[in-house]
């Protein structure tokens, strides 16, 4: 069975954002075809458009040379196109065996499952795999009671029970251990033999090399480089991932030179901080300082914030000005002014149906007594809202009469009213315009200048290097380098994201 | 261009005072004498005081979120009645005592709730509905071998009848009125309340911005609950009697009189206005019915008819605003 897939010159526009512009992927029977790119360059965008998650705007798919449209997973799965996914899809509340033969069971002649067929087959599935987890891991064993890779390992096995001609493993070895992915190279090699055409999308440079043989490089929504991987270095690799030209003209806080100089405090100190996804990380802000966390989306940079705030349990020490801090509760944070702009807006950081005056003063309400002073409050919420220039209808309104940049205006907006010393950001500019995220660099430079410590992560890259005067980068939980002045570069910024050493100074 | 759009408690209202002036047109109506309709609307008013105090702790709960309802309210407004009724015993300076004594049994029994649904993770649907057999059960012990008691004279006289002879506005009135705006004060004016909203619509945001999402849970149930029991101390100051159905029968109308009065029944948004005009328009209509001598099972259904229609109106005009 051989079977080629053509993806030409592929457009995908989300509302008014173009996340692929110009797209393009070969791949056919007996090869592994590493898909990369940086943090929104379209690579999971590209595995989408192939498995008939979303539908493309322009350009064509060609499957075995003849043009095919997918309006659906269905439809490309039945064209033999399966995909791993990363983020599962699996049921929690169901059986091994259940999830992975979900609307194919096999039935008995009278129309009922057939569980004992369902369970052979499961198990010789398992047993690609035997040896490398636990024995709790049985075709009746309910999947949320599943650690991580095992998840990810039923993922895997749903996606080859569909026996496809194609397969796409979407970052498949992101939660796997070394054991697991050895395994699991040693059957994408069998599956390659077989026949099988395989995309493989992953953050971890070391296992591209490993198993692909050819490898489709995008930048920025377009496809930038493909060929064979013995023919290319890494660093030639990460060349090629290297966004050119930049889109905005950054003024950095503060000139390096005062920054570095000892006069300036530290305020805040963490040393070998661990959590479910951090594995020891320990780093200091000084007073005033701008510090970026760069790294590709959820390398642990969430959890660290999130860990500073008092939101999650975490073990290591934390300090504070000196003085040691354990919080239990964001209110704690608050209390010694800390502040945090979460990743989701919508889900963590917005009353959406109330007012835009009260999801300002939300954190802040205790400081006007009883009865609230509702004069003041709407004093002090217009100021801030002029501060930030938000456009509205009013105070009264609600927040989901806002665009986008305008609703993270107010997520940022409810903190300020505070006058926090530390404000921790996780990914404040994404989906946010042009114009706001300008208004955004200033903002964050002003408050710098006024002594204020920010931790800043950003999954845009050129924000990181215009804004920060030092870059920690983080990789599978650990920090990975730490780049300032000439090593705070976009190559080894991108370098270090992908987990290759040498990318600056340690 | 502006839709045309009104807010729930106004429609509720509106809605009110139409059916009652239609009401005048029955052959046993008000017709054409000014002094009889306004003494039946007074009346009409007065016996929605009841409803709607019982009704206030439900508009909280609904509005924390998450599901939030409060079930045991009916078995807590005969709890409290009969434990008002056997400390009164006749007695005016034991009336204070038994109103502290009916709020904090009813605190008591929400903590409870709120404790099981925090904690233990008990969806508040099933939890109320089972401390509402426990404390069913709780006052079959209590009424076992009869009650012996009587309500004071006191309270007779602040609940029942009006403020004066030459004002004929009854007390109660009077009370609800002090009472909504109290509830204003908690729910527009007070931290508390902008919490309450707040996790009301997403708790995750409201931890992240501070908010202590667990106290304001235990709060919120407990503070319905002894509301609840407020409640039962009116209701019994009403009667004068009890007996251990006193309760069950207020129990849907709170719900839906908190739902007519335009309160999200997803939670994060309401007011205690809007339940006190919905506790209008749900007496209002069952005392049409009753007085055009309509069988209690027409009034059940159109009840709940009318229940349902002005929750999918409010829920048109939320789709268009959109």
């Amino acid at each position: 069975m051989s079977v080629s897939l053509s993806a030409r010159n592929i457009v995908k526009r989300y509302g008014g954002v173009v996340a692929l512009s110009d797209g393009n992927l070969d791949v056919k029977s007996g090869e592994v075809v590493a898909l990369i790119g940086a943090n929104g360059s379209g690579k999971s965008t590209m595995s989408k458009v192939i498995n008939g998650v979303v539908v493309l705007d322009g350009g064509q798919l060609l499957l075995d040379d003849k043009p095919v449209r997918f309006s659906s997973p269905q439809a490309a799965r039945k064209m033999g196109i399966a995909t791993v996914f990363q983020e599962l899809s699996l049921v929690a509340k169901m059986t091994v065996a259940d999830n992975i033969w979900l609307t194919r069971e096999p039935l008995k002649p009278n129309g009922m499952i057939d569980r004992k067929v369902m369970r052979e087959q499961t198990e010789a599935l398992l047993d690609l795999f035997s040896g490398t987890f636990k024995a709790d891991l049985r075709p009746e064993t309910i999947v949320s009671d599943l650690h991580p890779d095992e998840k990810q390992i039923v993922e895997i096995l749903k996606a080859i029970s569909l026996n496809p001609r194609i397969l796409i493993l979407d970052e498949a070895t992101a939660s796997l251990d070394s054991r697991q992915v050895e395994r699991l190279f040693e059957l994408v090699r069998r599956w390659k033999e077989e026949g099988k055409a395989i995309v493989f999308v992953s953050h971890r440079m070391e296992e591209i090399f490993r198993i692909a043989d050819r490898y489709s490089v995008l930048r920025n929504g377009k496809t930038v480089g493909q060929g064979d991987i013995k023919e290319i270095t890494e660093k030639d690799l990460i060349q090629l991932m290297t966004e050119k030209e930049k889109v905005f003209q950054f003024t950095k806080a503060i000139a390096s030179e005062e920054t570095s100089g000892l006069d300036q405090q530290v305020y805040l100190e963490v040393e070998n901080l661990t959590t479910e996804t951090l594995r020891g990380i320990s780093l200091k802000v000084k007073q005033g300082e701008l510090l970026g966390i760069g790294g590709l989306q959820g390398q642990g940079q969430r959890d660290l914030l999130l860990a500073l705030f008092g939101d999650i349990p975490y073990h290591g020490t934390v300090r504070i000005k000196g003085e040691v801090v354990r919080f239990k509760h964001p209110r704690q944070a608050m209390d010694k002014k800390l502040a945090l702009v979460p990743g989701d807006r919508a889900r963590e950081g917005l009353l959406y149906i109330r007012s835009i005056l009260e999801n300002f003063l939300l954190p802040s309400w205790r400081k006007y007594g009883f009865p609230l002073k509702m004069k003041l409050a709407k004093r002090d919420a217009m100021a801030i809202s002029e501060r930030l220039s938000l456009v509205m209808s009013g105070l009264m309104a609600p927040v989901s009469s806002l665009s986008g940049g305008n609703a993270q205006k107010v997520v940022i907006g409810k903190w300020l009213l505070r006058d926090p010393d530390c404000y921790l950001l996780d990914d404040p500019t994404k989906g946010v315009d042009v114009n706001t995220k300008a208004e955004f660099y200033a903002l964050l430079t002003d408050l710098s200048r006024q002594g204020k410590s920010i931790l800043f992560y950003s999954s845009d890259d050129d924000e990181l290097i215009g804004l920060c005067d030092r870059v920690i980068v983080l990789h599978d939980g650990k920090i990975r380098a730490e780049l300032k002045g000439a090593s705070l570069t976009k190559e080894n910024l991108i370098a270090a994201s992908m987990g290759v050493s040498n990318g600056g100074e340690a | 261009m502006r839709r045309f759009s009104i807010s729930p408690p106004v429609a509720a209202i509106l809605l009110a005072i139409v059916l009652f002036l239609l009401s005048g047109f029955l052959p046993n109506g008000f017709g054409n004498d000014i002094n009889v309709a306004i003494a039946q609307a007074t009346n009409i008013v007065r016996l929605a005081v009841f409803l709607g105090v019982i009704a206030a702790g439900q508009t909280l709960v609904i509005i924390s979120g998450f599901e939030g309802i409060d079930l045991s309210a009916g078995s807590v407004v005969t709890l409290t009645a009969i434990l008002t009724y056997v400390t009164v015993k006749g007695e005016d300076d034991k009336v204070l005592l038994a109103l502290l004594i009916s709020l904090s049994v009813g605190a008591l029994i929400g903590f409870i709730n709120g404790l099981g649904i925090t904690f233990l993770k008990i969806s508040p649907f099933v939890m109320t509905l089972g401390m509402s057999g426990v404390v069913t059960g709780l006052i079959i012990i209590i009424n076992h071998g009869n009650v012996s008691g009587k309500v004071a004279p006191i309270m007779t006289r602040l609940i029942a009848r009006p403020l004066s002879p030459d004002i004929p506005i009854p007390n109660a009135i009077i009370i609800w009125i002090i009472f909504g705006f109290l509830m204003w004060l908690l729910l527009e004016r007070s931290t508390f309340g902008k919490h309450l909203f707040a996790i009301g619509v997403n708790r995750v945001t409201a931890k992240l911005s501070g908010v202590n999402v667990t106290a304001t849970n235990l709060a919120v149930y407990s503070l319905a609950s002894a509301l609840a029991g407020f409640g039962g101390f009116l209701v019994v100051g009403n009667t004068g009697v009890v007996f251990i159905a006193l309760g069950q029968p207020f129990l849907f109308p709170s719900i839906a009189a908190v739902a007519v009065g335009g309160t999200l029944l997803s939670g994060g948004k309401g007011s205690y206005w809007g339940t006190m005009a919905g506790a209008i328009v749900l007496t209002l209509i069952t005392s049409l019915l009753t007085t055009m001598q309509m069988p209690d099972s027409v009034r059940r259904m159109v009840l709940g008819a009318t229940l349902l229609v002005m929750i999918s109106i409010y829920g048109r005009q939320r789709g268009f605003r959109q």
